[in-house]
């Protein structure tokens, strides 16, 4: 009753070459077991054990300090954000995927160019843009829009510039990917039934690109839910998100507990918007990245 | 008939404007940098007074931003070679091993890159104290792979599933051992995407901040961090001056995964 009977199973089974290559899972597994599970369920487990055992650090959470307020924010300008991306996004990704030649060409080098260019220095440009005495501000008194120079910085509206800047791409090309895809000739159908360009766009076109809409907007918004260096810059101390909150636990007031607590419900929400994603559009995630 | 033509019309500016506007949205955060690190002012002004170079020799004069770079292309190189390896076996397991659970193996690859840092980071940093790795080149090395990864994992399983595994079968029946397989069918076949996978994990090592903020120590700055830390203090466009040098950076690299990815046919969309 040991490890024998195993091993004679299994040089009774025949080789295959996909078990031998199945086999090499075992390495990565491995690496990301000790460096990825293992991580992840410590600060589940730190979040339940310390300082007692209980479920005291999420009672703190619930009923005292600025968490909820924070978590709640978190989600809010994760919506706003995705709604904003996906505004601006819906009509260059249509006429992005009619593009051919050059064009296409100069316009995914522009989105992926985006995607490339460093978080940090992005953030710090804002910074530069948004100042009391800068570009935008003079725009804003020289159209008569304001009166005098305003804050800007350290505003959400300054944070969802900054994050809808980062973000575009992952909206924009699912949507491209899925506008591609819709058959010119469907139109083509519809406009020779008789239908004008508002009820051809709500009832061919829009319907057809909903799994980019989809994709995007899932995208966005987990994305959104753990971003700390453009809040951090641009929102600075007056507008906190959740990634701030977990790296001020943390990293200052050495609140390792709490930390993991609002870091494991920060874990949930995304594991389950994640999940239900997979359920629903069942589109490889990772395809909008490459 | 003029008035279709000059709904078109309408149409067609619109949609010019919309991509003019849009094109300079993406542009302005760096034209912006770039403007800023040639100005010959101490403070941040825009637009720019005049035309100088003395922020690109302070930079050059600071030699915590030389540090910081080549820290950060020595954990970025150790991340990009570490991440190949794993990613290829992992590619290789999900999309030639034929079992069932190797649909948990993909989801668990591509897991690190859904999720924040912060919380990768927070679970990384004990463990990284229980292996008295905390601080050192390997900690920060071994916390990027695992966000980097994933995309050397899509990108190989891409050129894997792009043709026949029946070629790695022919040369198994005619005496090819596995890595011998490997050597000669397999890895030709996937070199391309291998190589963008690797210039993509570079890239997110490079400018990843987060599991920096925690795993990397004084002696391991990476540049990011150092940026960092002078945005939280005084904001002097030195930062400009490095920050254009590290967009000129990226460019190359992006340049490097275009021409790499040239040969195969147009991306399918």
């Amino acid at each position: 009753m040991d490890a024998q009977p195993s091993v004679i199973i299994r040089t009774a089974r025949p080789w295959t070459q996909g078990r031998g290559y199945a086999l090499l899972a075992a390495v990565p597994c491995l690496f990301l077991a000790v460096l990825f599970v293992w991580p992840l369920l410590r600060v589940v487990l730190r979040s339940v054990l310390e300082p007692r055992p209980g479920i005291g650090n999420y009672t703190k959470i619930m009923f005292s300090g600025p968490y909820v307020a924070i978590l709640l924010n978190t989600l809010e300008v994760a919506a706003i954000v995705t709604g904003v991306c996906l505004l601006i996004a819906y009509p260059v990704a249509a006429l992005t995927a009619r593009m051919n030649g050059l064009r296409l060409r100069l316009m995914t080098a522009l989105i992926v160019g985006s995607l490339w260019t460093s978080a940090v220095i992005r953030s710090y440009a804002w910074m530069i843009l948004f100042q009391r005495y800068g570009i935008v501000n003079d725009a804003l008194v020289a159209l008569g829009i304001a009166d005098a120079p305003v804050r800007i910085l350290q505003t959400t509206t300054a944070v969802v510039i900054g994050m809808v800047h980062i973000l575009l791409p992952f909206m924009l090309l699912p949507l491209i990917a899925s506008m591609r895809r819709i058959d010119p000739n469907l139109l083509r159908a519809g406009r020779i039934l008789g239908a004008n360009p508002v009820r051809l766009f709500l009832g061919v076109y829009f319907p057809l690109s909903l799994p980019g809409v989809h994709a995007g907007t899932v995208l966005v918004f987990i994305s959104s839910l753990g971003f700390f260096i453009t809040p951090a810059l641009l929102g600075g101390g007056r507008m906190m998100m959740a990634a701030m909150l977990i790296e001020q636990q943390a990293n200052i007031y050495l609140d390792w507990p709490i930390a993991s607590a609002v870091a494991t419900v920060l874990l949930a929400i995304t594991l389950v918007l994640y999940i239900a994603y997979g359920r629903i559009a069942r589109v490889d995630v990772t395809r909008s990245l490459r | 008939m003029t008035a279709d033509g000059l709904t078109r019309g309408l149409a067609r500016g619109g949609s010019a404007m919309l991509l003019t506007l849009f094109t300079a949205f993406l542009l302005a955060p760096i034209i912006v940098v770039v403007l800023m690190s040639f100005t010959n002012q101490l403070y941040l002004t825009f637009p720019p007074t005049g035309f100088a170079t003395r922020w690109y020799k302070a930079a050059w004069n600071e030699t915590a931003w030389f540090d910081a770079s080549w820290n950060s292309i020595q954990i970025g190189a150790a991340t990009a070679v570490l991440s190949m390896i794993l990613g290829t076996l992992s590619a290789l397991a999900v999309t030639r091993g034929g079992t069932r659970w190797t649909r948990w193996v993909a989801s668990l690859v591509i897991a690190p890159m859904m999720l924040p840092h912060i919380i990768i980071a927070i679970g990384l940093y004990p463990t990284m104290l229980d292996l008295k790795l905390s601080g050192t080149y390997i900690a920060v090395i071994l916390g990027h792979t695992v966000v980097a990864m994933p995309l050397v994992f899509t990108t190989v399983s891409a050129a894997l599933r792009g043709y026949d595994p029946a070629l790695e079968f022919a040369a198994r029946t005619l005496g090819a051992d596995g890595w011998q397989a490997f050597r000669h069918v397999t890895l030709p076949m996937i070199g391309g995407g291998l190589a963008v996978g690797g210039i993509f994990a570079f890239a997110v090592s490079f400018d990843e901040l987060m599991l920096a903020l925690f795993l990397a120590g004084p002696r391991t700055e990476t540049l990011p961090r150092l940026l960092w830390e002078h945005l939280q203090q005084t904001i002097t466009p030195v930062i400009a001056a490095v920050a254009t040098l590290v967009l000129l950076f990226t460019l190359v690299l992006m340049g490097a995964v275009l021409q790499l990815r040239r040969p195969e046919a147009e991306p399918a969309s």
